[in-house]
């Protein structure tokens, strides 16, 4: 029986992350970007909330939410503050690859993941333009008891400061894609000095170069039983979309905020057809692009491996193109104030383009003069 | 005869001014993004022009030549092309403020000759234009700044926002009610020289999204008083019946300046797909055919777009140079472009991925500046109603 609506415990959870996102993310988003990192007591306190590094209860964290609760998770804390989000979203990235997909060996790992939350990991997942898993071009050849990693991986969140680096790449002999568990300063691994981004700052991106040996037990699951981290994968491009759609929601809540109280030609400037209907048309696209995440987050477990690229590149295509729509057309609504920093919605236009420009898909997301 | 190509003369002219401003001024863009401001040696950037710009700070000031399309035709092309290189260049050239535009539609005989042929055109000052304010922007009819009359003088109050260039300019024209009862009609506009006592700089530059390097003013006047012939439009003894007043007389001085601020953000768009495009060719290997195709026929769209952009702003500005302007076009010309150009740079962006929003290339930061051309100027909202009033008259609102 098909149910759009979201349960009871989905909607509180969701409701959570959005109170942690307006209290706690919000109003330190000007200084994370200003610091170029996430507030240490605001890292703590999300920290604390258990949302931000999600590892089992047997290996001492709050346990692992399920796919659709992590997509509600991330929109939500986003609609507070993207680059933080982000931040907390890919660290936390990390460690769900390790509970998941990892080795004994591997799991050790987790309890100082769990309990310490200035330890870092990172996922080195995107080359370039948005392409499916199946075409990543990082390589990972086994040879024997070793392996070796060669490939350039872009916009690596916490390049720097990861003490686990999980790299995405495909095993050509296998026919499979695997994840490298890259410790840092591996001889091989070179962090390419950033010269900063458009937005996300908080992030701490960084493009790094690999081309790295290392013992065979370094695939994720370790040398005998490598893990089958397709599907994953997947979801991790698709929960990563979902920070566009808050992003997007926060901003056209601001600016319609705004267009209440602000008079122009005698009444509040939403009363105007032309200001109303970009913020309307925002609306219906987010619901949309919503229920497409979910739909393609739902399909990940129904449909064949096959079909899982294409329909992850076009529901996040989809969901980036909403958010940079969306931004934009909130500036737009106010006008000379949404490009001065005294207002937020300047911030959220830049994040929401350097998230799209993280996972477009050119062929699933082509230009368009509007008509 | 019909013809949609530029004469040789502006065509070699936009091609010598599109090739220096890339290789000359273009280097300077990330620095003056940071500084907030030009560089320091723009004057010997400048220097290295082979053609000439318009410049007002040299012994000899030149101006852009006016070719046989005419002097608006001829200025869009300029505007394109200077910007090709980046944003920060043409404010340096003098002409960046626009009071003087409105002296020119408003003024009367005498202030024309003291405010836009002397301090304007002679001494190459820069001039600056003052209506918005904190409480209003694209309704003009709500200036609640004022001016009062005290024996000789206008006595001004109130707050002004986003004046390019308005910290420093010779004079500013500011918007002012002498009648807050009398609505719109209530508005007239005056000229403030710098140093006026009252006048204050009450912010150098906002923080802003973009175009970082224009100075972009907030004043404060208090109390300043200017003397009676200040008001545009009017002499001492009185009012000039045979010029513009009030608000219509900004909006029309502006009208003609907006197909340039479309063609400033076609300078940046091309200059983006110009960026990628090689990039995109020299990964061509890393696409698969079918996602190359679609780069492809993406890079011929967003070129196809700017095309359409750049027809219609040539066409507003020959109906200027025609003597048959046409605000309608001029509004059509702003409406249409800047937000094909943002979609257009955000799309380069996205074609290199996570490369394209790096500080490394420009175009996140074109990306910030073109946000900003929909707005200033009259946002697109405004210009679709000019458009729209073209074809249902007053309803359109």
């Amino acid at each position: 029986m098909m149910n759009l609506v979201p349960d009871e415990e989905l909607t509180e959870v969701g409701d959570l992350a959005r109170s942690i996102g307006a209290e706690l993310l919000a109003p330190a988003a000007r200084d994370a970007e200003r610091a170029g990192a996430v507030p240490d007591d605001v890292w703590r306190k999300l920290f604390e909330t258990g949302l931000a590094v999600p590892v089992p209860e047997e290996h001492g964290g709050g346990g692992v939410p399920d796919p659709m609760t992590m997509l509600t998770v991330v929109e939500n804390l986003a609609h507070g503050d993207p680059a933080i989000a982000l931040a907390a979203y890919w660290n936390g990235a990390g460690a769900l690859l390790l509970a998941e997909h990892g080795s004994t060996e591997q799991h050790q790992h987790l309890a100082a993941l769990a309990t310490q939350p200035e330890r870092r990991t990172a996922v080195a997942l995107h080359e370039g333009f948005g392409r499916g898993a199946a075409e990543l071009a990082t390589t990972v050849q086994v040879d024997g008891d070793h392996l070796r990693l060669v490939g350039t991986k872009r916009a690596v969140p916490f390049a720097s400061d990861a003490e686990l680096v999980l790299v995405v790449a495909t095993d050509p002999d296998a026919g499979a894609l695997r994840v490298v568990v890259v410790p840092a300063g591996a001889a091989g691994v070179t962090v390419v000095p950033d010269s900063g981004r458009l937005a996300l700052d908080a992030v701490r991106a960084a493009d790094v170069d690999f081309d790295v040996e290392l013992p065979a037990s370094a695939l994720l699951g370790g040398a005998e039983a490598p893990a089958d981290v397709e599907v994953l994968v997947q979801r991790l491009r698709l929960w990563a979309a979902a920070a566009a759609l808050g992003t997007a929601q926060r901003a056209i809540e601001y600016a319609a905020e705004y267009a209440t109280g602000r008079i122009a030609f005698g009444q509040p400037i939403g009363a105007f057809q032309g200001v109303s209907f970009p913020l309307a048309e925002a609306s219906m696209r987010i619901e949309a692009a919503r229920l497409e995440l979910v739909g393609a987050v739902l399909a990940l477990d129904e449909r064949p491996a096959t079909e899982h690229d294409d329909l992850v590149s076009l529901a996040a295509s989809y969901a980036y193109g909403v958010g940079t729509q969306s931004t934009r057309d909130a500036v737009q609504t106010l006008g000379g104030h949404g490009f001065i920093k005294d207002h937020p919605v300047e911030l959220w236009y830049r994040s929401a383009a350097a998230m799209a420009a993280l996972d477009t898909d050119p062929a699933r997301a082509p230009f368009s003069a509007r008509l | 005869m019909y013809s949609q190509t530029l004469s040789k003369p502006l065509q070699d002219y936009s091609r010598q001014l599109r090739e220096w401003s890339a290789s000359e001024c273009r280097p300077y863009a990330r620095q003056a993004d940071i500084d907030k401001r030009r560089p320091d040696n723009w004057r010997e950037i400048l220097d290295t022009a082979p053609i000439p710009l318009g410049r007002a700070d040299v012994p000899e000031p030149d101006t852009v030549p006016t070719f046989e399309e005419g002097h608006w035709v001829s200025h869009f092309a300029f505007y394109e092309n200077i910007n090709y290189g980046d944003v920060w260049v043409h404010p340096t050239l003098g002409n960046g403020g626009i009071g003087h535009l409105v002296v020119q539609a408003m003024g009367t005989p005498a202030q024309i000759e003291k405010w836009y042929d002397d301090v304007f055109v002679a001494q190459r000052g820069d001039t600056g234009f003052a209506l918005t304010e904190p409480g209003f922007g694209s309704d003009t009819s709500q200036v609640s700044t004022t001016a009062v009359q005290d024996g000789d003088s206008w006595v001004i109050n109130g707050t002004k926002m986003y004046c390019t260039g308005g910290a420093f300019a010779d004079y500013v024209v500011v918007f002012a009610t002498i009648d807050k009862s009398n609505g719109a009609r209530g508005i007239n506009a005056f000229i403030v020289p710098r140093g006026t006592p009252g006048f204050t700089v009450a912010k150098e530059n906002e923080d802003k999204l973009g175009i970082r390097s224009w100075t972009t003013s907030e004043l404060v006047f208090t109390d300043c008083a200017v003397p009676l012939e200040n008001r545009l439009g009017w002499s001492a003894e009185g009012g000039d019946a045979q010029v513009g007043k009030g608000q219509g007389g900004a909006l029309s001085a502006l009208a003609w300046n907006r197909p340039n601020m479309a063609a400033m953000a076609i300078g940046l768009a091309q200059a983006s797909i110009d960026t990628v495009t090689p990039i995109l060719r020299g990964q061509r290997a890393g696409f698969t055919p079918q996602r190359w195709a679609a780069v492809e026929l993406d890079l011929e769209a967003m070129n196809a777009a700017l095309e359409r952009g750049r027809r219609l702003g040539y066409l507003a500005q020959t109906t200027v140079d025609q003597g048959a302007p046409s605000r309608t076009l001029s509004a059509a010309s702003k409406g249409y472009v800047p937000e094909t150009v943002e979609r257009v740079i955000r799309h380069c962006m996205q074609l290199l991925g996570p490369e394209g929003a790096s500080k490394e290339l420009l175009l996140e930061k074109w990306y910030r500046d073109c946000k900003i051309i929909d707005i200033f100027e009259g946002s697109g909202q405004v210009q679709r109603i000019v458009v729209g009033r073209s074809l249902l008259g007053r309803l359109a609102g």
